[in-house]
């Protein structure tokens, strides 16, 4: 039979008090940091989770900047093309008045020339356009400008990605010689040839219609290619804000406390721990020399 | 029969229960003393001498009282289950406190720990890769590569402090076994005395035993109690106490326990536990946070010098060193960071936007760091958990060895009532034959006067 002596059932009693604190501070710990793991040793597979949600986390909300950078860039490219469409048509319009003047009126298609050499300019600072000081048609340059002041394109043709989400890489741009044609046949060319042929060739201005209409093929196919990149790039947004709830509920239910069951939990252990307490100081209070006279 | 015996036996019985009533006292008064084992007068009939001849022998109550010892009522086995629990007990303590220690260090998961300031400098390169000809982007790499190498250095000098902590606690804790088991030989010769000359040693013993735990605690210590009460003491099979002569211990520089010159097995209790820490806890884990920083340096250079920097060179390794205690960032100038994957100074981000996906790499620093940290929470829940079981079972196997050695108030208290009714009892015993006596002398008639 096991003796039970005063020093034993102290012993006892304090290594149950040792063990209810115990509980009673890993519970408010948890408490006031608002967290379940407050360490890894708590939870090691949570842990292990936890960290990789966290990156994977910090990785969408870098592809969401991306992504709206993206757009921006795209939105540039866009609202530059649509102005260079109306600025074509303007001298499409004024090429079609030239041809029905005809050669007689050398002095109304100088006039016209005029306006076309405008309208080249106009177009030049267009297809200059950038964002964030870099030209958007540009390709890769280091440089300020797409086009220089004589036409020629002087960017490059590397290719401006962005990384919008896992493993989607989207290229936003081609190179400016693909919408606004080679060097030497160029938009800016095929303009400064219009001009020229407006005074002095008229009759080669139907040739020049053609080609015209050839480039605007050419810009409206890379605007629609932008158009189609830019929705592309909204989908996949949306996808990564769904992620990123998703991703961060489960982080939460990982690492962070329920406040309502840790609450009913601190104060059990808490109820339980003043129960100890009590129950001590009751028990050694008695001894055989309480009743002995 | 002699006419006055009745007077010596009550004289032994008085004597007897004065001297179980002090043992009483004595137990009252240590009843709070460390390591005290309570003790019982052992009383004993003392008959008439043995083998002498009816006809020889005069007529005699049967026997009276007398005193053979006073015993110590311990339990020796539950003892040297408590010494083998402790020392166990000793070990795993400190082998969970070292890992926690560790885990301390690395504080994860959080949002300031290593693994989130990957994620930040992995990411920031996304920044370069989109605008790689901002110099604020660039700035912002650099600052955050300072960062990571930074941690990890400080990392390697905190896991650097925490070994220099244990090696100082197992120099003094091999201070403190060296002094119990010198104490101990010296009480091995007073006991070794006591016993041939039949005083009571049972203070000595008292002493002794809890020497023995300490070294248990301490060491693993295990001991062998012999006939002679001294007691034989080995720790990791070598022999430190051994009767009056005690060897010293110490650590080598290659952290082993030395017992006077030879080189001690697996010993056990809290040095064992510094020594494990020294010599496997804490380099496996200085060595996965090398592995971490050499993956780190290996992914981020190799990427680096197949690059471009802005003015169109080739770039250099961003980091130098390749363990956690030596990494640091290379490049200064942010400009030299590799953005373009093609030369000539353009604006290529393509590089930048490899190095920004690295963080994913299957065997890359992130991935590294994620097993070092899974590794550590698991060693530390299990030692934690293994420390929790063992401080149980040895709390039990206290509360067991308590049970035999351990005073209680209640069991003297009614002790001190027995003795002192057996006292009072032959108080009266001496009265009753006095007064019969006088009787007999002074009251039986007149005759021959």
């Amino acid at each position: 039979m096991l003796r039970v002596t005063e020093g034993s059932t102290s012993r006892g009693a304090l290594v149950g008090l040792q063990a209810s604190a115990g509980r009673l501070s890993a519970l408010q710990q948890q408490l006031s940091s608002g967290r379940q793991i407050t360490k890894p040793s708590d939870d090691p597979t949570g842990t292990v989770s936890a960290l990789q949600l966290r990156s994977q986390l910090k990785q969408i909300t870098q592809y969401q900047a991306s992504a709206t950078d993206a757009l921006g860039w795209l939105t540039t490219v866009d609202s530059a093309y649509s102005s260079i469409t109306g600025q074509l048509q303007q001298v499409r319009t004024l090429v079609l008045q030239g041809m029905n003047t005809g050669t007689g009126s050398a002095g109304s298609n100088t006039a016209i020339a005029q306006q076309v050499d405008q309208a080249r300019a106009s177009l030049l600072s267009l297809a200059n356009a950038s964002y964030l000081g870099r030209p958007v048609f540009g390709g890769t340059t280091a440089g300020t400008v797409a086009f220089d002041s004589t036409g020629a394109y002087v960017g490059d043709t590397g290719t401006v990605s962005r990384t919008v989400g896992p493993n989607t890489t989207v290229d936003l741009n081609t190179p400016g010689t693909t919408a606004f044609g080679p060097n030497g046949s160029n938009l800016f060319d095929l303009l400064s040839t219009i001009s020229s042929d407006l005074v002095s060739n008229p009759t080669n201005l139907g040739a020049d219609l053609t080609a015209l209409d050839a480039r605007q093929v050419a810009i409206t196919g890379d605007q629609s290619l932008a158009g189609a990149k830019y929705q592309r790039i909204q989908g996949v947004q949306t996808t990564s804000s769904t992620d990123t709830i998703q991703l961060k509920s489960q982080l939460s239910d990982l690492q962070d406390i329920d406040l309502a069951d840790m609450a009913v939990q601190v104060s059990s252990a808490n109820a339980a721990y003043q129960a100890a307490l009590a129950t001590t100081a009751k028990i050694s209070q008695i001894s055989l020399l309480d009743f002995l006279r | 029969m002699s006419s006055f015996s009745g007077l010596t036996d009550a004289l032994t019985a008085l004597n007897a229960a004065r001297y179980a009533l002090d043992v009483t006292g004595q137990n009252i008064s240590n009843a709070n003393t460390p390591g005290y084992v309570r003790q019982r007068a052992e009383l004993a009939e003392a008959g008439p001498v043995a083998g002498v001849a009816a006809l020889y022998a005069t007529q005699h109550a049967d026997s009276t009282v007398t005193v053979t010892g006073t015993s110590r009522l311990n339990d020796p086995v539950v003892d040297m289950r408590a010494r083998s629990e402790h020392g166990r007990n000793g070990y795993l303590q400190t082998t969970a406190s070292t890992l926690s220690g560790v885990e301390a260090l690395f504080n994860e998961p959080s949002d300031t720990g290593l693994a989130e300031q990957l994620n930040d400098f992995w990411n920031s390169w996304a920044a370069v890769a989109n605008n790689p000809g901002d110099s604020a982007a660039r700035n912002v790499v650099l600052q955050k590569a300072a960062s990571v190498a930074g941690t990890l250095n400080e990392a390697s000098a905190a896991l650097g402090r925490l070994s220099q902590s244990l090696t100082d606690q197992a120099g003094s804790t091999v201070t403190q076994i060296n002094t119990a088991t010198g104490e101990l030989a010296q009480l091995n010769s007073a006991i070794a005395v006591g016993t041939a000359t039949g005083a009571s040693d049972n203070q000595l013993l008292d002493q002794r035993d809890g020497l023995l735990m300490k070294l248990s605690d301490l060491a693993g210590a295990q001991a062998t109690i012999n006939p002679d009460g001294t007691a034989t003491v080995t720790i990791g099979g070598q022999n430190v106490v051994n009767s009056t002569t005690a060897t010293a211990v110490s650590v080598n520089a290659s952290n082993q326990l030395d017992v006077g010159g030879t080189i001690a097995g697996t010993a056990g209790g809290q040095l064992q536990g510094l020594l494990d820490g020294l010599t496997s806890t804490l380099p496996n884990y200085a060595g996965q946070l090398d592995a971490v920083a050499a993956a780190l340096a290996g992914t981020a250079n190799a990427a680096q010098t197949g690059g471009y920097d802005l003015a169109g060179n080739p770039g250099g390794p961003l980091f130098s060193g390749s363990t956690a205690g030596t990494i640091s960032v290379a490049v200064t100038d942010p400009t030299k960071l590799a953005a373009s994957g093609t030369p000539g100074g353009n604006l290529d981000g393509s590089v930048a936007l490899a190095m920004s996906q690295l963080g994913n790499a299957p065997a890359g620093a992130d991935a590294s760091y994620r097993t070092l940290i899974g590794t550590l929470a698991t060693d530390s829940q299990r030692a934690s958990q293994q420390a929790t079981v063992q401080q149980s079972v040895t709390d039990s196997v206290d509360a067991l060895a308590q049970s035999s050695a351990g005073v209680s108030i209640d069991e003297e208290t009614s002790n001190l009532l027995t003795y002192q009714r057996s006292y009072q009892a032959s108080s009266r015993v001496l009265t009753t034959v006095d007064e019969t006596l006088d009787v007999l002398i002074n009251h039986t008639g007149r005759a021959g006067l």
